[in-house]
């Protein structure tokens, strides 16, 4: 394990920011820091840079505790959302400031970061200054001096967000094998749940102060641990109906606009609770009237989304729900339609706790959640 | 002449003396009609806040004219236009309720007390702000200003609605499902909007047709469909889509009954080389093929949605499979620069695999490379 | 809508001359003044046709002041000289002291850290009267009266809040992120300090030194009471002019032009760096 939190413990005058966050990135492994602002992801790469102080805990950087070591002692690279480059020194005084400080010699200095800076692109901007930087280049500068030193543990804090979209669907692309061939440990901070799951081995996700849930991306996406996590990641953000589960001819079945929707096997314990569905709107289809078990539905409008076409629907009930498919394919834009649910890709949670309710397999046993 | 809601005709914007000054907006053409929602797309500085601005009065209109349901109104201030705006910094009156600054308009306008509040009541529901109707601005976070800034504009009746960055601030959660409900709301009451936007996926989910501006000229003015079918120029094929649409520099011969389309792969050469796609000449029209084969220089272009994996094809090497829980984006080196799939399901791809991608005649886009303009999209000419 | 009438721009023009005349007049009639005898200067009406005469100037350099009641010794290039001593080392010693205690004040918030620049903020409303006298009296017991070491002392009370208020806006300016860069880049706080956060305040520092330097100079009351004749600067010196038989306005319009000329020129050459530091430190503080 190259980093190891332990019950740490932060707060800024009377605001509790992390409460016994704990947590352990391997060798190599990329592990994304994912939650709404203000979840505290940032203040705990900066507690792990060493630029603040917890109050109680423990950080273990390769198997050292950093309890009272400077952060220049660390050997950490760090990129910042806002990039913070040095104002006053040129693209490739701020890529060779971690080299600086090693005293490494001039020519190695000028190989290292013209190695560095080949490989993301600004080679060709290395005597300008900051202010002469396009958005793109700074970002890129950014990452470069993070880099420079090829440390063994690097915090992004957000690197892509103040970029255009385009040049952040570039990045977001090209970063995992930048990091592969560094070899470093990384902890990636993103509000962006494609993001997320695009680059992390491992998501945390974090809210009121703690770590939600942390699993693979599939985890997440497939098995989120409770509602709130289900509607963070996914966009359209996924549907959620209150049902009542009852029993049906063959296992448990849910009313949707008095359709019986059968659910996947191992929910007889719900039966009778209340609960919500949630669909993702990927898991709706559009079919043609008649076909067995479909639920009518009012079409109000249709948004292209990207690749996708979404459609926002109403039951009769008058609930909303969103449907996706792939651009192009056939698909009502108004009026009356009916919808299938693939009911093997719906997720019940407890109303109550927002608990996701996960089948119990034929053993009796609860299914494996990471 | 027609009865377009909208009409702006040769309009420019400089600021400074005309014709000297720095040019914000170029010889702008452009009708809306009405019921219509339209979308001015572009990165920032590229004139569309300009243009809005003028259409709204906040900006004097340097030279042409601009019609407004039939009227000329260049000359006239802001008050007397009938037009309805929100702004991008959200601008609520500070010193009234939410609900106030909602009703704000409708007040002045003396519509009964009933019928303001069963306005509010219907547009703060659409836009999930009903909780929040009796707090001040300052008290609520960004995107529930946004969100009450939008509904302050909405209710109103207006021959125009102008929407400045409607939607840069709204929380991701809410943000598609409210786009539905803004279209539809829109679309019910036959409402006619313009909004201005960097954000080309806001511009397709909202707008019936697209105008792309760059540099102070206007790009292209078409539906969503067309923009991404038939982009008019190099700007508008990689502005608009994401992810954006793959572009290869390229020179095309023919030889042997075969088309080659000679991709050059990344031009600072130190990448892998390039590649050779190779058509019979019979998978493209006639005219197609001889205006390929009349430039030198070309740039080839096909959406990410169109590379196919397929048994055979040119070879690729998997960079990246990026799995967002609906859709796979593959990124792969491919004739010296990279090329991105997009698939609907779950790829298992691993990093460093060799795919066989196949680029359909009937997908690819050819652009002049001198001059940028599209040439031809699939078997018909641009 | 951007366009302007040309009767609109002309009466721009004439409400900007207005102001300038209105604001630059006292300085151009003392500059005026210098080159006049005292009789062209009384006579009434004024005027502004005269016969230009360098006497004033000449008797300022030589010191040698003549009167109607006869020739009369005055140090005043003494004085000068010590203006320029004693403002610009109470300057570099304020901004020795001041800068490092602004760039504390600005990113350590420890304890009372408000209080105490608050406090020290505080000197500058007390009326420089009140302490006088106590001060006056420490001075003579602990030998500090009439010294300059005593004077660049008292003058930190001029120069250090002034310093701290403005240098602390410009460190606070600086996002904190860049300066955690450099220290995990590798740096250690020192030269964290040296080549990002004092680069980066400079033209703030620049503007605190030029301002506390031209509020130094202009001191009068402190320098009146605490130092005799030759450590008097030239604001207390210009005192000899009222002598027994009148008083010299020539002189002391040469007087005035040759000790605003040194800030003045400053001023000039600074006027950006002055207003930026000013507004700053205004919001800011």
């Amino acid at each position: 394990m190259t980093i190891s939190l332990k019950n740490i413990e932060k707060s800024f005058k009377t605001d509790t920011v992390l409460d016994g966050v704990s947590l352990s990135v391997d060798t190599g492994e990329t592990l994304v820091l994912f939650g709404p602002s203000g979840a505290g992801k940032t203040v705990l790469l900066r507690l792990i840079a060493g630029v603040i102080e917890p109050e109680a805990g423990e950080i273990w950087v390769n198997g050292v505790n950093m309890d009272g070591v400077e952060p220049e002692d660390r050997g950490i690279g760090m990129a910042f959302q806002n990039f913070a480059l040095f104002p006053h020194m040129d693209a490739f005084a701020n890529i060779a400031s971690p080299l600086t400080a090693r005293r490494q010699s001039k020519s190695v200095m000028r190989q290292t970061v013209d190695q560095v800076a080949k490989l993301l692109k600004i080679d060709h901007v290395l005597h300008h200054k900051p202010k002469e930087l396009s958005n793109g280049q700074k970002q890129r500068t950014a990452l470069a001096r993070a880099l420079a030193a090829q440390p063994s543990i690097l915090l992004l804090d957000d690197p892509l967000r103040n970029v255009d979209a385009k040049l952040r669907f570039e990045m977001r692309l090209e970063l995992p094998r930048l990091l592969k061939d560094q070899n470093a440990t990384v902890i990636y901070v993103t509000q962006d749940y494609k993001e997320a799951m695009a680059l992390g081995h491992r998501i945390a996700v974090m809210s009121n102060h703690g770590i939600q849930q942390i699993g693979t991306p599939e985890d997440i996406y497939l098995r989120p641990a409770n509602i709130e996590i289900a509607r963070l990641f996914g966009d359209p953000v996924i549907n959620l109906l209150s049902v009542r589960p009852e029993r049906g001819a063959n296992g448990v079945v849910v009313n949707l606009s008095d359709t019986p929707i059968e659910m996947a096997a191992g929910f007889e314990a719900t039966i009778g609770t209340d609960c919500v569905l949630g669909l993702r709107p990927e898991a709706l289809h559009f079919v043609p009237e008649g076909t067995p078990g479909a639920i009518p539905v009012e079409v109000e409008t249709e948004t292209p989304l990207n690749e996708k076409t979404v459609t926002l629907a109403l039951t009769a009930r008058k609930r909303e729900i969103m449907v996706s498919r792939p651009a192009g394919s056939p698909g009502p834009s108004r009026g009356r339609a009916y919808l299938l649910v693939d009911a093997g890709q719906a997720l019940l949670f407890d109303r109550e706790s927002g608990a996701r309710i996960a089948p119990s397999t034929h053993n009796g046993l609860q299914e494996d959640v990471a | 002449m027609s009865d377009a809601m909208l009409r702006l005709v040769n309009v420019d914007k400089y600021y400074g003396p005309l014709d000297h000054g720095v040019a914000a907006v170029k010889n702008i053409n452009l009708e809306v009609e009405k019921g219509e929602i339209i979308a001015l797309l572009g990165s920032s500085g590229c004139g569309k806040t300009s243009t809005l601005r003028m259409v709204a009065g906040f900006e004097a209109v340097s030279r042409g004219k601009v019609f407004l349901s039939g009227r000329e109104v260049q000359n006239l201030p802001p008050v007397k236009r009938n037009v309805a705006m929100a702004f991008e910094g959200y601008s609520l009156y500070p010193t009234v309720t939410v609900r106030d600054n909602i009703a704000f308009a409708l007040k002045a306008a003396r519509l009964p007390e009933s019928e303001v509040t069963k306005r509010v009541a219907e547009v703060s529901e659409m836009l999930e702000i009903t909780s929040i109707l009796d707090r001040f601005p300052s008290s609520i976070s960004g995107g529930q200003q946004q969100r009450a800034s939008l509904a302050r504009a909405l209710i109103r009746d207006a021959d125009l609605h102008l929407l400045d960055e409607p939607m840069g601030q709204l929380e991701p959660q809410l943000r598609t499902l409210l786009r539905g409900r803004i279209k539809y709301y829109i679309k019910e009451r036959g409402l006619t909007a313009i909004l201005v936007t960097h954000d080309q996926t806001e511009a397709n989910a909202l707008a019936d047709r697209i105008a792309v501006m760059e540099g102070g000229v206007l790009q292209q003015y078409a539906s969503p469909e067309e923009i991404k079918e038939r982009p008019a120029n190099l700007f508008t094929g990689t502005f608009v889509g994401e992810p954006p649409m793959n572009v290869f520099p390229a020179s095309v011969t023919a030889a042997g009954g075969k088309l080659h389309i000679d991709l050059r792969g990344d031009t600072r050469g130190d990448l892998r080389a390039g590649l050779d796609l190779i058509y019979a000449e019979s998978d493209f029209a006639q005219p197609v093929r001889e205006r390929m084969l009349g430039k030198r220089d070309v740039v080839i272009g096909v959406r990410p949605y169109a590379v196919h994996r397929a048994a055979q094809g040119a070879a690729a090497q998997v960079v990246a499979n990026q799995w967002l829980g609906d859709q796979s984006h593959i990124a792969a080196s491919f004739a010296g620069k990279s090329i991105v799939l997009v698939e609907h399901d779950r790829a298992v791809l691993s990093e460093g695999e060799t795919i066989a991608v196949e680029i359909r005649p009937n997908d690819l886009h050819v652009f002049d490379a001198e001059t940028g303009m599209a040439m031809s999209h699939g078997q018909e000419l641009a | 809508m951007l366009t302007t009438s040309p009767i609109e721009r002309i009466l721009r023009g004439l409400a900007i001359t207005l102001v300038c005349l209105f604001f630059m007049f006292p300085i151009v009639w003392i500059f005026l003044m210098s080159f006049q005898t005292n009789e062209t200067i009384l006579r009434i009406p004024p005027s502004v046709v005269f016969a230009p005469t360098l006497d004033n100037y000449q008797a300022l350099i030589t010191g040698k002041l003549e009167t109607a009641a006869g020739m009369l010794e005055i140090n005043f290039m003494r004085n000068l000289g010590n203006s320029l001593f004693l403002s610009a080392t109470s300057v570099a010693i304020g901004l020795l002291l001041g800068v490092p205690a602004a760039y504390a004040f600005a990113r350590l918030k420890f304890k009372g850290s408000e209080d105490i620049a608050f406090t020290l903020l505080s000197f500058r409303f007390a009326p420089p009267l009140l302490v006088l006298l106590p001060l006056t009296i420490y001075f003579q017991q602990l030998g500090l009266a009439n010294t300059y070491g005593g004077l660049i002392w008292v003058y930190q009370l001029i120069v250090l809040p002034l310093i701290l208020w403005i240098v602390r806006g410009y460190f606070e300016d600086i996002p904190a992120d860049i300066e955690y860069a450099y220290r995990i880049a590798g740096h250690d706080f020192w030269s964290t300090f040296r080549r990002i956060a004092l680069p980066l305040a400079g033209p703030g520092i620049a503007a605190a030194g030029l301002l506390s330097f031209i509020f130094a100079w202009n001191n009068f009351v402190f320098a009146l009471v605490l130092a005799s004749a030759d450590k008097q600067p030239v604001t207390v010196g210009a005192l000899a002019f009222v002598t027994a038989s009148g008083i010299q306005y020539g002189q002391v319009a040469a007087g005035i032009v040759l000790s605003i000329a040194p800030t003045f020129a400053l001023a000039l050459y600074a006027q950006r760096y002055l207003v930026e530091g000013l507004s700053l430190g205004a919001v800011k503080g």
